[in-house]
């Protein structure tokens, strides 16, 4: 069954510039609301500055907890907007036209979000500025360049950078519609922002090529942040369960699967919204799943390989950490909930293309990919600081604190509220790339079944 | 769109393709004596390796590099058909049937495992239980478990291939003469080309397609670590098992390369085989390229940073070791040289430039698949398997081939390279129910001032 309507171009901004020229409904009490939980947030995190890390539950031997974990999970969740937006570009998949924005724009806010977890969990973030430049001449005190906690801020910053760009190159023809339609101040920024932009065939040649070639960069770019997070952890042979040579691709297709599934979040959430229905259809929420069955099981067999080679040594301690993390209370708990929400209940309905097609199905099994994948960084970052070592002469068990809780809860609200910050005032959904996909697609009759067809350019 | 032009395209491509069953290339008869003479010579040197028993462990290193390179290669081959068909790529439909026929050189890489598998030492070694992942399990599992999946992948391609085959074996019977067409009859299994024949069919093609995906990743699991990795005492490389299986796809796509090569070459399939089909498959290279050094930094660089001294003899042994220059080899045949020259989009175009670069790959990996193999197998004694690492002085010092080697390795690539041809005999170098499904779905037609590619995309 063919899903697709054609659309005129009028009708496409219209339908698609819904929500930037006037203000929906839902919107000012949903701001509202985020924006409570934002502002709140905002003050616990200055009462935890004031008072000190000791607010929170960290305490010796667990100095990596729940901001940590958080961190690794937004970092993860940034991977939506490149694999979404410059693995499907470069590959020519007809199917990611109406999700790259918010992919792209998922990226940046969560990145821009994560950034925030390492310098709180510093505890006196103003002292970051150490790591950056030498500490002290005069004794020869330098920032380590060798340690991966040090390749993190630079990582992440690239990926940001080339992130934003990206964003804002795709974002120019879209800015130039909005510009001819304002008026006032509006006009002002959108005029700025739009660079000139008359949409003639060299503009047009330049944005292509900029894309194409924005997208191959940002590939490595993509690859490295991840795998250098997950060195944070791997090159640390002190910590049973860290050291493990697959940890780089594990976080990176683990990144991709909770970055995908979170895509599918928002999908659905903008199809509910702003009732687009007509470009956010059951099959982008079929593709989409099949690319995350995919990728669920490359990761569930990275999770089986990295699970497998920790026992495989037969070291003492290696196996005392994974019965701790497996079959010891409440950490066996949180192990079940990780394994059926990050594989067996979603991949479980994916399968089938009824569900797949189902967009409540999939808004909820999205949603439970990434309590499975959060959940995933805590087993692995907790657990092995928290075992009992032998010559270890203060203990304290973790249990996060609620100004931690609270400040997990606020990372989310704070992600919502950027992005329908955004949506306010830019489109969700990239008008140029709608109006593209009207032109490059049709159907044509072959016997009795009607086809979708695509259009190339002749090699 | 069923044209009288179209009918008679189609019939011209049947009979053209089915030709190339009965018509064979230039001096085939000699290719295949000479092929022939070197098989027998290889089964000869495998008796003679036989003969001598299985006592020395390092004299069977270069065999197990050898069964390991016809594995990852020919084995591999059949995903270039698998993986685009699943992700509905209308360029693979020429090249499928070449990628699938490599299944059957599965038969010879099984048949010549056995005689490996009985050299494996077995899990209890001077009364105590030597590391492996089959920790608890019976003696003798990791022989039983991979001549059990070795077979099973081999009956899985076979199965693969037949079953993409019935159409073609159908118009063998409607076009064929001899005993082709009494075999197409027999074997098309009454395929008339109903609507719920395709549907059966193209559903046993996704099965097995996955299937066999799933299988190829077994085997490679379970060949790189029982007979390298758990060889070598204190190596513990979680990602060495997604090596393998990586470098096994970079080394099929090569195989693929080549093949399609000759096909057009000395088969005439020009008008079949493309230069998208090679574009595309170029593309595939260049990220398995690269993928080789993410893999192998990602492993390299927690040895490095770990220290430990299992860490640091892994370093020493398999990379600035004995076989430094077989590492180097390795390095840039499989990653250095194919990345520099594919990097480059004419190249990619280039259909001699791409062979060359196939012939690189294969020797790449073929180094590779020497350093590890030759390396574990002549590190492996029953003094050292059960220490915490291999000392220095245990170390293996270089060992050349013997010739033995040599007349195995040659005669088990030719007779590999003898039972594909046979079987080009038998099933059409290109799958005519494909092509004729490219004609029907793909049509060139003119788009505003240019000519564009339309192409059907069936659910």
């Amino acid at each position: 069954m063919q899903q697709r309507r054609k659309l005129s171009q009028k009708q496409i901004n219209q339908e698609l510039l819904s929500g930037n020229l006037k203000t929906p409904k839902w919107y000012i009490p949903t701001m509202l609301f985020l924006g409570f939980f934002v502002v709140t947030g905002f003050a616990v995190i200055l009462y935890m500055f004031n008072t000190g890390l000791g607010v929170t539950g960290l305490s010796r031997p667990v100095y990596w907890g729940l901001f940590i974990t958080t961190f690794v999970f937004w970092v993860g969740i940034s991977h939506a907007g490149i694999m979404i937006s410059a693995i499907l570009r470069l590959t020519q998949a007809e199917w990611r036209r109406p999700v790259t924005r918010a992919a792209e724009l998922l990226t940046v806010f969560s990145l821009l979000t994560a950034l925030f977890f390492p310098l709180m969990h510093a505890g006196r973030p103003w002292r970051i500025v150490y790591w950056l430049m030498p500490y002290d001449f005069a004794r020869g005190i330098w920032p380590n360049i060798r340690s991966p906690l040090f390749w993190d801020p630079i990582a992440i910053g690239t990926y940001l950078t080339g992130s934003t760009l990206f964003l804002y190159v795709a974002l120019i023809p879209d800015l130039a519609v909005l510009r001819d339609r304002t008026t006032g101040w509006q006009k002002v920024i959108y005029t700025i922002l739009a660079l000139g932009w008359r949409g003639n065939p060299r503009q047009w040649l330049l944005q292509t090529v900029a894309g194409i070639l924005l997208s191959a960069l940002m590939l490595p770019i993509f690859v490295s942040v991840h795998s250098i997070v997950s060195w944070d952890f791997a090159i640390t042979p002190s910590v049973e369960g860290w050291h493990s040579t697959i940890f780089a691709p594990y976080f990176v297709i683990g990144a991709v699967h909770s970055g995908v599934s979170a895509v599918v979040t928002m999908m659905a959430l903008m199809r509910w919204l702003w009732k687009w229905n007509n470009h956010i259809r059951p099959e982008h929420f079929d593709a989409l799943a099949r690319l995350l069955i995919v990728v669920a099981t490359a990761w569930l067999g990275c999770t089986f390989l990295e699970l497998i080679f920790s026992v495989y040594g037969r070291e003492a301690p290696e196996i005392a950490l994974r019965e701790l993390q497996i079959f010891t209370w409440p950490w066996n708990l949180l192990f079940m909930i990780f394994l059926f929400t990050g594989y067996i209940i979603p991949v479980g309905f994916w399968v089938f293309k009824k569900a797949r097609n189902n967009i409540v199905i999939m808004f909820w099994t999205s949603i439970l990919v990434n309590v499975g994948m959060w959940l995933e960084r805590f087993l692995i970052i907790v657990p092995g600081l928290a075992r009992k070592q032998p010559f270890t002469f203060t203990w304290e068990a973790y249990t996060p604190s609620l100004v931690e809780w609270y400040i997990l809860v606020w990372s989310f609200a704070w992600v919502s509220f950027l992005m329908l910050l955004f949506a306010r005032f830019f489109p969700l959904i990239p008008l140029f790339e709608t109006k593209e996909s009207q032109v490059f697609t049709s159907e044509t009759k072959i016997g009795r079944a009607t086809v979708p067809v695509i259009y190339r350019e002749e090699d | 769109m069923a044209t009288q032009t179209n009918i008679a395209k189609y019939s011209k491509a049947t009979s053209e393709l089915i030709g190339t069953t009965t018509i064979a290339p230039k001096k085939i008869k000699l290719i295949i004596m000479i092929l022939s003479i070197l098989s027998i010579l290889g089964i000869v040197g495998i008796v003679l390796k036989i003969l001598n028993g299985f006592e020395d462990k390092s004299a069977w290193g270069y065999y197990a590099a050898t069964i390991s390179f016809l594995l990852t290669t020919a084995a591999a081959a059949p995903m270039v058909a698998i993986a685009p068909t699943i992700a509905k790529a209308d360029w693979v439909r020429p090249i499928t049937r070449i990628a699938s026929l490599f299944s059957v050189v599965g038969i010879v890489t099984a048949l010549a495992s056995i005689p490996l598998i009985f050299a494996l030492p077995p899990l209890i070694v001077d009364e105590t239980r030597r590391r492996s992942i089959w920790f608890e399990a019976t003696n003798y599992s990791p022989h039983v478990w991979f001549a059990l999946s070795i077979f099973g992948l081999t009956l899985c391609g076979l199965g693969l291939l037949y079953s993409s085959s019935i159409p073609d074996l159908a118009a063998m019977r409607d076009h064929g003469t001899g005993w082709r067409k009494k075999m197409g009859k027999s074997l098309s299994r009454g395929f008339i080309g109903t609507d719920g024949q395709w549907k059966s069919l193209k559903m046993r093609i996704g099965m097995m397609g996955t299937f066999y995906f799933l299988m190829l990743m077994f085997v490679n699991f379970l060949f790189s670590i029982d007979f390298a990795l758990s060889l070598v005492a204190g190596w513990k490389d979680a990602i060495f098992p997604m090596y393998h299986a990586m470098t096994s796809l970079q080394s099929g796509i090569a195989i693929c390369i080549l093949a399609m090569f000759f096909a057009r070459k000395y088969w005439g399939m020009e008008n079949y085989i493309k230069v998208p089909q090679f574009w595309a498959l170029s593309k595939l290279q260049l990220a398995t390229t690269v993928l080789w050094f993410y893999f192998f930094y990602s492993a390299f660089i927690v040895f490095w940073y770990g220290r430990s001294a299992s860490d640091q003899m892994v370093i020493n042994l398999l990379i600035i070791g004995p076989y430094l220059p077989v590492f180097l080899g390795a390095f840039f045949l499989e990653f250095f040289v194919p990345w520099w020259i594919l990097v480059w989009n004419p190249v990619r175009k280039s259909i001699p430039a791409l062979a060359v670069v196939a012939c690189l790959v294969l020797v790449g990996v073929l180094l590779d698949r020497i350093r590890i193999f030759v390396i574990s197998w002549s590190t492996y004694s029953n003094e050292v398997i059960h220490k915490k690492f291999v000392p220095e002085e245990n170390f293996p010092q270089f060992m050349a081939p013997s010739v033995a080697d040599i007349i195995v390795f040659i005669g088990l690539v030719s007779l590999s390279a003898l039972i594909f041809i046979l079987s080009t005999r038998i099933f059409p170098l290109v799958s005519v129910w494909e092509t004729h499904q490219s004609l029907l779905l793909t049509k060139v037609v003119k788009y505003v001032r240019t000519h564009v590619i339309a192409i059907g995309k069936p659910d």
